[in-house]
Parts: structure tokens; sequence; C-alpha cells
């Protein structure tokens, strides 16, 4: 009876054991090494690296964080290394849109990590972290925006009625950008209540402009790398924004947002459709920090003319060197920090994973705390991600080009120039640089 | 022969002592200098090293100097140096002047006065960024509040008044250099010329306008030669508040040349630029010693 009952605490105790994924994986043993790191610094980055030490901990390793600033700022420094020569780090943080200008630095992953690991990665993530058919980064967290919007605007039954009247058809959720047009109209009632916003400056404003290009049906560039947005899809794509911006509809000093003032601005609850990335979800939905929390609907981004949803997106990821000094620890550290129970720490975050099964195990988990709008955030970020992702044209000029797009966007945003003629000034630009570059 | 050798000695002394200096200066100073000089004439890319080695001779400065869009960030420049500067001036005098009357607590309003100096700019454009916001701002919810206007005012979009709100978060910050360099002035000068000017019957404005005003004028052009090169800080402010835009209505040199340089990789050409716009540093330096020695000469203290 005894030995009985001794088998069978054995066998229960086993059985965590086998399920925990994490035990079963080796990272090998690196004793006194130090693996020089630069990283992406900021809030929504920071919790994944307090895992750093379990790392250091079950190798041996020393991790060294040589950097650790906002993306822009490490760009800068990982552009003064390669003109320097001093690339002597192993690894460092990378984002789709940045990856292509760093040419050879980075090693291609397929040659260092196993087609097994590999494969639990969403294939689609894997395909964006590709530079000419090299596998440079290993993706971390996802990005794509879907749409917030405040549900009892929805709910109301004179906001149903008078919007029916006006526009001749029912006040739901929108399914097209024309129909986000037709609902910031009519909610907004400047200076207290905008309709919409968007981010108005830099690379953000040029990706919220490709992606209604793409739902236009139209596209940055044709196949000889001739710049092409300056269209009959392109001037529709612009206009959309300028259209808004003149009815009042969205706030006027929308030209000069980044990613935090549409965030906050949603939260302050004087705004009621508010495309954005999934990491806003929890703040949104939390009372100390969001006026709308427990209020928040969110469907899926809308379709443009073409009948396409927009869906702009990137991955924050890992990148190792090609003059790396110890390869197999920097494999073993960015396999450690993009691993399943790692994409846990993020996923309770609100941030996208990267792994497909990930995807699911924190659904479940947050069906399983009755957090409901978490479970929907997923949902529909699933969808988006699987079926709607794209990335800008990943070459090493985007960056380049995507400066001189935004400050043309913008003089058609405040009326200094047609969408036309910004467009066309645009396109004039960017077509230097292609040349510059040895496009055409 | 001793002797000979003693004076070669003592001639080649000064030029031992001074060795650590000229090395320091020729290695910080002189070296990057030539170096980017050398590398305006080249397309010298940051993310592709071996484009150094291209000489393309003045076709940098070429493109410049044809470029209107360049003249146009230039000319703002100049318009927003002048604008800070003699604010920042104004100001920091009524500071000085204010500072000077008081006798109580005068070093503690000294130090809550330098506060705006110890916040690092990227603070600053962050603090004043929310500020102007339009829509959650505190400026406009004030103005709404108080019933002064019932619309949301563009400050960071609309043209004049991005560039008011630039200048203003700048002055905020940088106003205290010139409080402080003509409360130094104010605290220098001698008693006797101003107790002799009011037994001569000279109202305050006399006094101030012919006594004080001249003997702290060298201190401002101190100040003024400091602040016309350290201005350059408000890249930080600029890039954070409005970031150059809308459609290049607060573009200044520094945040064209950090983006061409940086962000677009191409490192010739900002330099060149960068090249360009030190004439305008060295306008300014020259400009203010001028008037630094003619004040200097006007108050007598030159000669």
């Amino acid at each position: 009876m005894f030995r009985l009952k001794g088998k069978a605490m054995l066998a229960t105790a086993l059985v965590p054991l086998l399920a925990m994924p994490g035990v079963a994986q080796d990272y090998g043993n690196f004793d006194g090494y130090t693996l020089r790191v630069k990283l992406i610094g900021g809030a929504q980055y920071e919790p994944l690296y307090s895992e750093i030490s379990a790392w250091e901990e079950m190798t041996g390793a020393t991790v060294e964080i040589l950097s650790r600033q906002n993306h822009f700022e490490l760009d800068r420094e990982i552009k003064q290394d390669i003109a320097a020569g001093t690339l002597d780090w192993c690894v460092g943080s990378n984002h789709t849109s940045f990856a292509p200008q760093y040419g050879r630095i980075y090693v291609d992953l397929r040659d260092h990590i196993s087609e097994d690991v590999l494969s639990d990665f969403v294939p689609r993530v894997l395909e964006h972290s590709t530079v000419d058919g090299r596998l440079v980064q290993l993706p971390r967290h996802s990005d794509v925006s879907n749409l917030f919007y405040i549900r009892s605007l929805y709910e109301d039954e004179a906001n149903q009625q008078a919007f029916e009247a006006e526009y001749g058809y029912a006040l739901t959720p929108p399914e097209t950008w024309a129909q986000v047009a037709d609902q910031a109209n009519f909610f907004a009632d400047p200076p207290d209540f905008y309709g919409t916003q968007y981010v108005g400056k830099d690379e953000a404003v040029v990706g919220r402009f490709y992606e209604m290009l793409v739902a236009e049906g139209g596209q940055l560039f044709n196949d000889d790398w001739e710049p092409t947005f300056n269209s009959e899809a392109g001037v529709r794509a612009l206009d959309w924004f300028v259209d808004l911006y003149n009815s009042g509809a969205v706030p006027r000093g929308v030209p000069n947002y980044l990613w935090d003032d549409t965030g906050l601005g949603f939260a302050s609850g004087s705004v009621a459709l508010n495309l954005d990335w999934a990491g806003w979800s929890a703040f949104f939905n939390d009372p100390e920090n969001s006026s709308v929390a427990g209020d928040v609907g969110l469907v899926r981004a809308p379709m443009g003319s073409a009948g396409v949803r927009t869906g702009w997106s990137g991955s924050h990821s890992f990148s190792i060197t090609e003059t790396c000094d110890n390869m197999e620890a920097a494999v073993s550290f960015v396999t450690f920090l993009t691993d399943h129970d790692r994409q846990m720490v993020e996923a309770r975050n609100g941030l996208l994973p990267t792994r497909t099964q990930v995807w699911e195990d924190a659904r479940a988990e947050f069906a399983a705390d009755g957090r409901d709008f978490m479970v929907e955030v997923f949902d529909t970020y699933s969808a988006s991600m699987a079926e709607d992702a794209f990335t800008p044209p990943l070459i090493p000029e985007w960056i380049e080009v995507s400066n001189v797009i935004w400050p043309r966007l913008q003089a058609a945003i405040v009326g200094d120039m047609t969408s036309q003629e910004a467009l066309d000034a645009a396109a004039r630009e960017a077509s230097v640089i292609m040349e510059d570059a040895g496009y055409n | 022969m001793l002797r000979y050798l003693r004076t070669r000695q003592a001639k080649l002394t000064p030029i031992l002592l001074l060795s650590p200096a000229l090395f320091t200066m020729l290695f910080v100073v002189a070296l990057p200098l030539v170096f980017s000089l050398y590398t305006s004439l080249t397309p010298y890319r940051l993310i592709r090293p071996e484009t150094i080695e291209i000489f393309i001779g003045l076709r940098n400065y070429v493109r410049l100097f044809s470029d209107p869009d360049f003249w146009e960030v230039f000319g703002r420049t100049i318009l927003f140096l002048l604008i800070a500067l003699n604010l920042e001036f104004l100001f920091g005098l009524g500071i000085a002047l204010l500072i000077n009357r008081i006798t109580w607590g005068q070093r503690t309003l000294r130090t809550i006065m330098m506060f705006p100096m110890m916040f690092s700019p990227v603070l600053v454009g962050f603090q004043f960024k929310f500020i102007f916001n339009d829509n959650i701002g505190v400026l406009n919810n004030a103005l709404q509040s108080l019933g002064i206007t019932d619309q949301a005012i563009p400050w960071l979009v609309d043209r004049e008044l991005a560039m008011f709100s630039i200048i203003f978060a700048e002055v905020w910050m940088s106003t205290s250099v010139f409080a402080i360099l003509l409360l130094a002035g104010l605290f220098a000068m001698p008693r006797d010329p101003l107790e002799a000017a009011k037994v001569d019957g000279c109202n305050s404005w006399q006094v101030f306008r012919h006594i004080t005003l001249p003997f702290i004028m060298p201190f401002a052009f101190i100040a003024m030669t400091i602040r016309s090169l350290d201005v350059a800080r408000a890249f930080d402010i600029v890039t954070v508040m409005t970031g150059g835009g809308p459609a290049g209505r607060t573009e200044l040199l520094w945040t064209l040349i950090a983006r061409t340089g940086y962000e677009n990789a191409r490192m010739g050409q900002a330099n060149a630029m960068a090249y360009i716009s030190t004439i305008l540093s060295i306008a300014f330096t020259y400009f203010f010693f001028t008037k630094l020695v003619a004040a200097r000469r006007f108050m007598g203290g030159a000669e």
C-alpha cells in the first residue's frame, strides 16, 4: 500500500515537470562567458529583461547590456558601430522596418537555429523577418493595429436614430474606412470630442498612409521600384486623412501626434474611434488610467475601397552579429528570450506573441481568469496577424524614403498643398533616392 | 656651446609645456574637423563605410546651394536664434534686476531661478509637448475652462504658433543662463557711480540707462556668445515637440542635419550642411565679440 502510494505520488509529481516546456530545453553551458548585447528600452519592453537572470543561472554566462535605448537611438548607435567597425557585441534588438538597412552585419539564423524551433513560430512573421532570403531576425512580438471604439456611443438609441437618419445606414462598428469617416464626422464635437485621430508625423504617418494606400488598391512602388503612390488610389488614401482634418473630426494637433498622443487621447475619453496596437488594450480598460475603462469595443481594422483591410505590421526581434565571438551562447540567448514561457510573460502585458502555441495558451489563460476583453483582443489581433498583416517594402531605403514622404503628407493635411501636389512632390524626391541607390 | 644649449632649452621649454594642450587640441578638435570636412566631400553613408573613399568634390555643397528647402531652414534658424536670444536677454535682465533689489531670500530665489537649467532638454520638450497638446494639453483646457476660447488651439501645428511654442520652451529653459550672468555683473558693479548719479539728481531710468546697462553689457555679450553656440541644445526640444514639422514649419538646421546624417545615414551630405551652419556660428560669435570689445571700451574696461 505504502509502495503504491509512493509510486502514485511520484507519478503525480512528474506530471507538471513533463508538462513544462521550459524545463526540457537545454540552453547550454557558457560558464564565465560575458555576452554583450544592445537591447531596446522602454516600459513595454522591460518586463522581459527581468527574465535574463534565469538564463544567466542556467548557463553560467553573464549578460552585459551595453545599450538600452528607444529604437531610434539604438538605430543611430548601430549605424555608428557599422561606420566605426566596432561591432564587438553579439545580440541586438531589431525591427522589421529597420532590419533591411543594416546590410549583412547580422547572421542568417536558419544556419544556427534548428527547423524544429523555427517551426513553432507563426510562418508569416518569420517571412516578415527575412531580408534578401536570409532570416536575420528572431521575432519577439508583433505589431498590427485594430480599431478600438467607445461601446456606449454605439449602444445609445438616440445616436443610432440620428445616424441612420443622416447617413442612411445603421450605426454599427465600422467595416470600411468610408464608414469610419462618416461615423467620425457624426460623433465629432470639437473641441470637446473628436470622431477619430491618427498619428501625423515621422515614419508613423507614412505607415498609416501606406496601409490605406494598399486598402485602396494602390502600391508604393511598381515592379521596377519606381514610386507609384501618387496614383488615384494614393490621392484617395491621402484625401481620407485630409478630409477628416478639414471637417474637424480629428484634433487640430494630429500632424504632430505620435503613438503616445493617440493612446492617451483615446484613454481620456475624448475620441470615439482609435486605430491602435494591442499594447494599449490593458491600459484602455484600466480604470486607474482610462476614463473609457469597461466601455471599450474592438473590431478588426476596416477595409478600403479595394476590399482590402489595412494591416501595416512589423515585429520587434533579436539579431545576432556576424562578428559575434560565441555564436552558441548568442543563439541560446535569443532562443531563450523568445521561448514559450518568455513569450507568455510578454503576452500577459498585451504584446502579440510570435509563437503559434502562445497565441492559444495566452488566450486560454485570459479565458480562465475571466479577462473577457483580453480574449477578444487576442481573437481580433490573431485574425489580423494571420490574414491582414503586411510589412513596408523590406528595402534598405525604406526609412529614407519615408523621410521624404511624411513632410509632404503633412503639407497636404495642413493645407499647404493639394493631395496630388504633395504626392507628386514626394514621388519625385523618392525617385531620386531610388535612382541614387541604383534601382533604376 | 653651453650657453647656446641653455638658450635653446629656454626657447623649447614653452613649447614643451604647451605640448599636452597642443596635442589635445589636435586630436580632439582639429582632426575631427578635418575629417568631417573631408567626409563632406564624399557621398559617405554610415551604413556603407566603404563610400568614404569616393571623392565627389563639392557636389554636396552644390546640391545644397541650389536647394531652396535648405535655405528656408537656414533662414528660419537665424530667425529662431535672433528671437530666442533677444527674449532670453530681456527676461534674464528683468529677473536679474529684480533679484538684485531684494534683500531677503535672495539665495533661495537664485536657486529656484536655476531650476529650468537643470532639466534635460528632452524632458523640457516632453513637458511642453503635453502642455501645448491641442486636445488633452493643460493650456487649451485652461483657456477653455476660463472661457477665453471655445476652440482647440493647434499650438504645435499652426505656422506661427508652432514656432512660438518652441521658442517659448527654449526661452523657459535658458533664460536663467542670462539671468545668472547678468546678476553676477550687477553684483560686481561698484556702488560709487550709482550714488554719485543719485546725488546729481538722476532718476532711476537715467541711472539704469547710462550707468547700470553699459556696465553689464559685456556680461550680456558673453552670455550671448555662449548661448549662440550652446543654443543647438534646442535640437532635443524641437525633435520631441514637433520633429521639425508639420510640413517643415519648425525645421531647424540641427533637426535637418541629424535626420540626414543618422536616419537617412547620409553623413557626407549632413557634414556639408554642418559646415555651412558653422559659418552661421562664426558670424554670430564674431558679431558678439566685436560688440563685447566695443562695450568694454565704452565703459573704459578694455584699456
